[in-house]
């Protein structure tokens, strides 16, 4: 299962924190600032794995270390967008390559909502954030894969806000969004 | 006034550059003020504010019962920020949550689907055993909801709920096995459940055998790829149970590997044949062998694929899985997966070498731990900087700072990924990781994989200058726990290991431990960084000491020894050394052939002098290990000098001197006995209990006597120079030198590189130019009479190095057949190579893989069966129930309760509970009882309360009023903790009281019924503090409370 669901920034300035466990706010605090570290030196060519944080490898020691427990958090995988990273902390029974689609769907369906998102627009609208991560993922479970169903289900609840217009120039409009090499849901 | 809003919040952030921290802790002030007034609006901005500070780690704690409030309001807006804050800031101690649990319950039962919605997604963050229960009658009927969303968010809730309480699985189940068999239920709704069963799966696979049919259809059917991952994610833990479905799945599967797009299936797809055991099920049918080709093929594809790191990680991850139950499949991509080894990307590196770590053979070995060696020689040592640990604030929270407004945050996140472009530097951990594994890979079952010990012990000495300085803190006097985890300690004890088992490379582990004990090449032998591989001495000085007789120089060992520098050793170490050094005095000392002379005596005496000198100081260190043993070998060295100083020489030359018996007799036999043997862990309880032997009896009956005359005669010998010796000040542990520093220059100048060449490329990159000239000179020696042995050392150039091609070069107008050499073969003059006295030793003139004799554990005994095993078991359990028990990791939602529970109904009722289980269960039920019983009166007291306040409006009123006075009150006290609701106890209680009773009286006159209510209500507020909320929160939602 998924045990939790990051975003933040390339300063490392959360952006969204979501634990399906309860957790001090400081640990979590120190989680992000670890994950940060580790994400912020990885090179160009690099895969989106990250090996475990101290504070999760420390744990998780007393286990055998080839066979980890499933219940275990085992896996960190990330994606960086622009200024964003995205990170999804879980156990072995998730599928690694699958939760990067998940990502990328996630991300999609943000850019749906605000139309060509920017941080900016997660900044000010944290609830919508937490909103869509809602219509996926509940519990550590995720319900829902497919992009339109997600963007439904957020804007079932009300009116999506877009950012105050003072408050950017909008967004650069790139086309060619995403991997585009078959990665993608391709049963959507 | 003006309130802020979040926007104006963020706004005001990005505004205050350089004082974020001020206006956080202002802002925060302000929402304490905020969040207890009446308007629901403001209170459930105030709300929204305090959630978004707690994203960067400012508690919130403290505002859980006006989380609950906004939880409450009838309006939707704030419905969902209540949620939002509950999800975020309830921990599993909030105690509100026993009041929370009403709310949620009324909002499942809600009509509207979005405020449905809203408990479903909290209930997993905030759920406890007691809750669930409760809650669980309000779910199930939410399965058959008309809205496919809420059904499926259901289904994950109630999951969650057998996770912290499995019984409530058991009414759940059937009706969730209803909807994923309803052919007509929305696709989306069977994916979550698929998700929701391949999490139980794996726990109890047999409960969802009888499913199968059901699930295999929705993989043929296919439409969802995450959905299709999750079923083939749980036929794997299937098959294993029922080996018929292998034959049903082995067509789709195939099918899907050969078609999907979908880079994602298709890895799950071959993991989970290669997991499922299905590769070994069809095994030597041409279909099997079709179907493990395809798939190692896929794997393999995965990883020499360009530009495409993850594809890489994940098959090293599928290698992983299937290391231990097909080594033959993984060793065949043996080339690809060491190529992962020297990957610039970290995670896949630490994937290849978990990976080789389970393939490695005595074929390979050399190669593998090669590549390694040369990854840390090369690689730059990371410095404190890149170590996560010293990085960023560290301790409590990140200040949200404040971002200029034209900072990139407006860019938009279509853009395509990038990364930083930096490799990193290898970082510390990683390297301690990597010469683990080495230690581990090498020594595997008594080092079966190794051929050459000559070359393991290279790699070990190398190992020590590779290793990392432990952390600045763990140097001396830590727990022995840490001790024993340091990295050079793991190397010396291989060291002593080798020398201990393998008798053939004894000398040459000797050898090894002599060149890292000696002081003058401390600096080469060391990273110049920090003391890494320090602990590696402790081991060396104790084989010098053991094998004494095989040391090459043993005076410059035992100078070594007794350097200064030693004395600042961590005190473990040192007290090997002193054990190590009259090891190396008595094995210098005890030769009895050679006269008496001048020289020796004067030798002798010098040695004494030195360790006694070296000792004296140590005689009141602070470790008590290391004092005592300095204090005796100072006496003894006393004893020693003092014989050696009476015996006379012998003054002719050529006459012979008996040298004294204290130093060739009496010293030596004190160390020298039977031969040291590696030991089965279990040897020594197998030693079976003598019949005579005697526990009970005291061995000295007089003991108290002794003792007691031994304190008597304690301090006779006062003048005695053993006095002096626990008396006099220490002078030179004190003032012990600095290592001698080398000029920075001379650190600078380059260690000259040997020419290479292909003889020793592989090996010239991962050991020392130092090593490796050692090793050349021993390869030099033995094969200098080998006509067709290549010298790297002679000339250059292609054919030139044969003798043979020298002459055709040197005359290459004409050709000299004189010149030629014939060889004669004196097979009888081939002795032992003479050398110079650094290597007397005749080494096997061979290095080609030989028969090396290695020593196995002793025991008493069978090998494998050891022992009775109760007396095993007295040993052990404590360790591995610890380990079993261990500590749960920190994201962890433990799913364990769910193993014990059936979901099988048909022979539910007929299953016979152990009495353990059963005591549980009563257990649990009475806890369950207990906590219902508590629920419900706490709620009844609540509904008398809000009851009270409904029907008498006049008394709504007045308590408004009151709430009016409450803020004045809390106005006028400034020193009271800003606005904290539980804070709002003690002191501030009290005064708010009498400010009520005040009021009361005035009431009174007005109308006596409504102030008796008033009363009563208020006895109930004073009573406690979780009432009294209750009653404002009704306050505050009095259309809502009427429900």
């Amino acid at each position: 299962m998924i045990n939790a669901v990051l975003v933040f920034n390339n300063a490392g300035q959360p952006r969204l924190t979501k634990f399906y466990t309860q957790l001090e706010t400081s640990v979590q605090q120190r989680l992000i600032s670890e994950i940060f570290t580790l994400v912020a030196n990885r090179p160009n060519s690099a895969c989106n794995f990250l090996p475990l944080p101290p504070l999760l490898v420390n744990s998780s020691k007393s286990s055998t270390p080839t066979t980890p427990h499933n219940d275990t958090p085992s896996l960190v995988t990330y994606r960086h967008y622009a200024t964003l990273y995205f990170i999804v902390i879980s156990t072995s029974t998730e599928s690694p390559l699958a939760l990067l689609d998940l990502i990328q769907v996630f991300v999609q369906a943000l850019d749906g909502l605000f139309e060509n998102v920017c941080e900016l627009d997660l900044i000010f609208n944290f609830e919508t954030l937490h909103a869509a991560l809602a219509e996926m993922i509940v519990g550590g479970v995720v319900v829902e894969t497919q992009l339109d169903k997600v963007i439904e289900g957020v804007r079932s609840q009300g009116t999506v806000a877009k950012r105050p217009v003072n408050e950017g120039k909008g967004g650069m409009g790139f086309a060619g969004f995403g991997r585009g090499d078959g990665n993608i849901w391709a049963g959507r | 006034m003006f309130e802020k809003s979040l926007y104006d919040l963020i706004r005001g952030l990005r505004n205050h550059k350089g004082t974020e921290k001020e206006y956080i802790d202002e802002s925060i002030k302000e929402c304490r003020k905020e969040i207890r007034s009446t308007d629901m609006d403001l209170k459930s901005t105030a709300l929204m504010k305090l959630t978004y500070l707690e994203m960067f780690g400012h508690d919130m704690s403290w505002a859980s019962f006006n989380v609950l409030e906004v939880m409450s309001s009838p309006k939707w807006r704030h419905k969902r920020t209540g949620y939002l804050a509950a999800v975020q800031s309830y921990r599993r101690d909030t105690d509100v949550l026993l009041l929370a649990e009403n709310q949620l319950k009324k909002d499942i039962s809600s009509p509207t689907p979005p405020v449905i919605t809203l408990p479903l997604v909290a209930i997993p963050h905030v759920i406890n055993p007691s809750m669930a229960s409760s809650v669980l009658s309000d779910l199930l009927p939410r399965l058959t909801h008309s809205h496919a969303a809420i059904r499926k968010k259901t289904v994950v809730t109630l999951y969650r709920l057998a996770l912290v309480y499995p019984e409530t699985l058991r009414p759940a189940w059937p009706k969730i096995k209803e909807r994923l068999l309803d052919d007509s239920e929305d696709p989306t709704v069977t994916a979550a459940i698929v998700n929701v069963i391949c999490e139980l799966g794996w726990r109890r696979p047999q409960d969802f055998l009888p499913l199968a049919p059901r699930l295999f259809d929705l993989l043929v059917e296919g439409g969802n790829n995450w959905m299709a991952i999750k079923l083939i994610k749980l036929f794997a833990t299937l098959t294993p149970l029922e080996p018929r479905l292998i034959k049903k799945l082995l067509p789709p599967l195939t099918k899907i590997i050969r078609e999907t797009s979908a880079m994602s299936l298709l890895y799950e797809c071959i993991s989970g044949i290669i997991q499922g055991g299905i590769l070994e099920a069809v095994e030597g049918t041409t279909e099997g062998e079709e179907v493990a080709r395809l798939c190692v093929g896929k794997l393999r594809g995965m990883m020499v694929i360009e530009g495409d790191a993850n594809l890489k990680y994940v098959a090293l991850l599928a290698f992983d899985k299937i290391v231990q139950s097909h080594p033959y499949l993984v060793s065949q991509q043996q080339d690809v997966i060491l190529e992962c080894i020297d990957d610039p990307d970290i995670s896949i590196r630490m994937r290849a070498l978990d990976l080789v770590v389970g393939m490695v053979n005595s074929d390979n070995l050399t190669a593998i731990v090669g590549r390694l060696m040369r990854q840390l020689r090369n690689a730059p040592i990371a410095t404190s900087a890149d170590n996560p640990a010293n990085d960023r604030a560290r301790a409590t929270g990140v200040t949200p700072y404040a971002e200029s407004d034209d900072s990139d945050a407006e860019e938009s996140l279509r853009h395509h990924e990038q990364r930083s472009d930096q490799p990193p530097p290898l970082p510390e951990d990683y390297r301690v990781n990597v010469i683990r594994r080495i230690l581990d890979m090498c020594s595997r079952d008594t080092y079966s994989n190794i051929t050459d010990f000559e070359w393991y012990i290279d790699v070990l000495v190398q190992l020590v200058r590779v290793s990392p300085a432990t952390s600045s803190s763990a140097v001396e006097e830590q727990s022995d726990f840490d001790q024993a985890d340091d990295i050079g300690r793991g190397i010396g004890c291989e060291l002593q290991n080798v020398a201990i088992r393998v008798k053939s490379v004894r000398p040459e582990a000797v050898d090894a431990a002599q060149s890292l004990i000696f002081v003058d090449l401390r600096d080469q032998m060391f990273p110049s960084s920090g003391n890494g591989g320090q602990g590696v001495l402790e081991y060396a000085s104790w084989l010098v000491g053991e094998f004494a007789s095989y040391l090459t120089k043993p005076e410059p060992v035992l100078s070594s020894l007794l350097h200064p520098t030693s004395l600042q050793l961590p005190s473990k170490t040192l007290a090997v050394y002193l054990q190590a050094f009259p090891k190396v005095f008595a094995s210098l000392a005890s030769n009895e052939q050679i006269s008496w002379t001048p020289e020796r005596k004067t030798l002798m005496s010098l040695l004494m002098a030195r360790i006694i000198h070296f000792l004296e100081p140590l005689s009141i260190h602070p470790n008590l290990e290391v004092q005592e043993r300095a204090v005796e070998y100072l006496e003894l060295m006393r004893l020693a000098s003092e014989a050696a100083s009476g015996t006379d020489t012998g003054v002719e030359h050529g006459e012979f001197t008996e040298p004294p018996l204290l130093l060739t007799q009496a010293i030596p036999a004190l160390f020298s006995g039977a031969e040291l043997n590696p030991v089965a862990p279990g040897a020594q309880r197998q030693v079976p209990i003598p019949d005579d032997l005697d526990l009970d009896t005291p061995i000295n009956p007089n003991l108290q006597y002794l003792l007691s005359q031994a304190e008597l005669e304690g301090f006779e010998a006062d003048e005695d120079d053993v006095y002096a010796a626990y008396t006099e000040p220490p002078e030179s542990y004190t003032e012990a030198q600095a290592p001698v520093a080398i000029s920075a220059s001379e650190r600078l100048d380059a260690p000259h590189k040997e020419p290479t060449s292909y003889q020793n490329a592989t090996e010239d990159e991962y050991l020392d130019p130092d090593i490796i000239a050692r090793r050349k000179a021993e390869r030099k020696e033995r094969y200098k009479d080998d006509p067709f042995y290549i010298d790297p050392e002679g000339d250059r150039g292609s054919g030139a190095a044969t003798p043979l091609g020298r002459i055709v070069r040197e005359n290459n107008t004409e050709l000299d057949i004189d010149s030629i050499p014939i060889m004669d073969l004196e097979l009888e003059k081939r002795g032992p190579s003479p050398g110079g006295e650094d290597i007397a030793r005749a080494r096997s003139p061979r290095r080609a893989p030989r028969q090396v004799e290695i020593m196995g554990d002793e025991t008493l005994g069978s090998n494998d069966a050891p022992s009775d095993p109760s007396r095993e078991d007295a040993i052990s359990p404590r360790f591995a129930t610890a380990q079993a028990r261990g500590k749960k990791s920190l994201l962890e939602v433990d799913s364990s309760g769910l193993g014990s529970l059936s979901l099988d109904d048909d022979d539910n009722s007929g299953r016979k509970l152990t009495r353990f289980e059963l005591e549980r269960k009563e257990q649990e039920e009475a806890e369950m009882k207990r906590a219902l019983a508590e629920v419900e009166r706490l709620r009844l007291e609540m509904q008398r309360a809000s009851e009270r306040l409904e029907v008498k409006g006049e008394t709504v009123v007045k308590k408004k009023k009151r709430k009016v006075r409450k803020a004045e009150v809390e106005g006028a006290l400034p020193q009271e903790p800003a606005g904290d609701a539980e804070g709002a106890t003690g002191d501030g209680e009290g005064e708010v009281a009498l400010v009520k009773k005040k009021k009361k009286k005035k009431v009174k006159p007005e109308g006596g019924d409504a102030a008796e209510e008033g009363k009563e209500a208020e006895g109930v507020v004073k009573k406690k503090k979780k009432k009294r909320r209750v009653i404002s929160m009704d306050e505050g939602a009095p259309v809502d409370a009427e429900e």
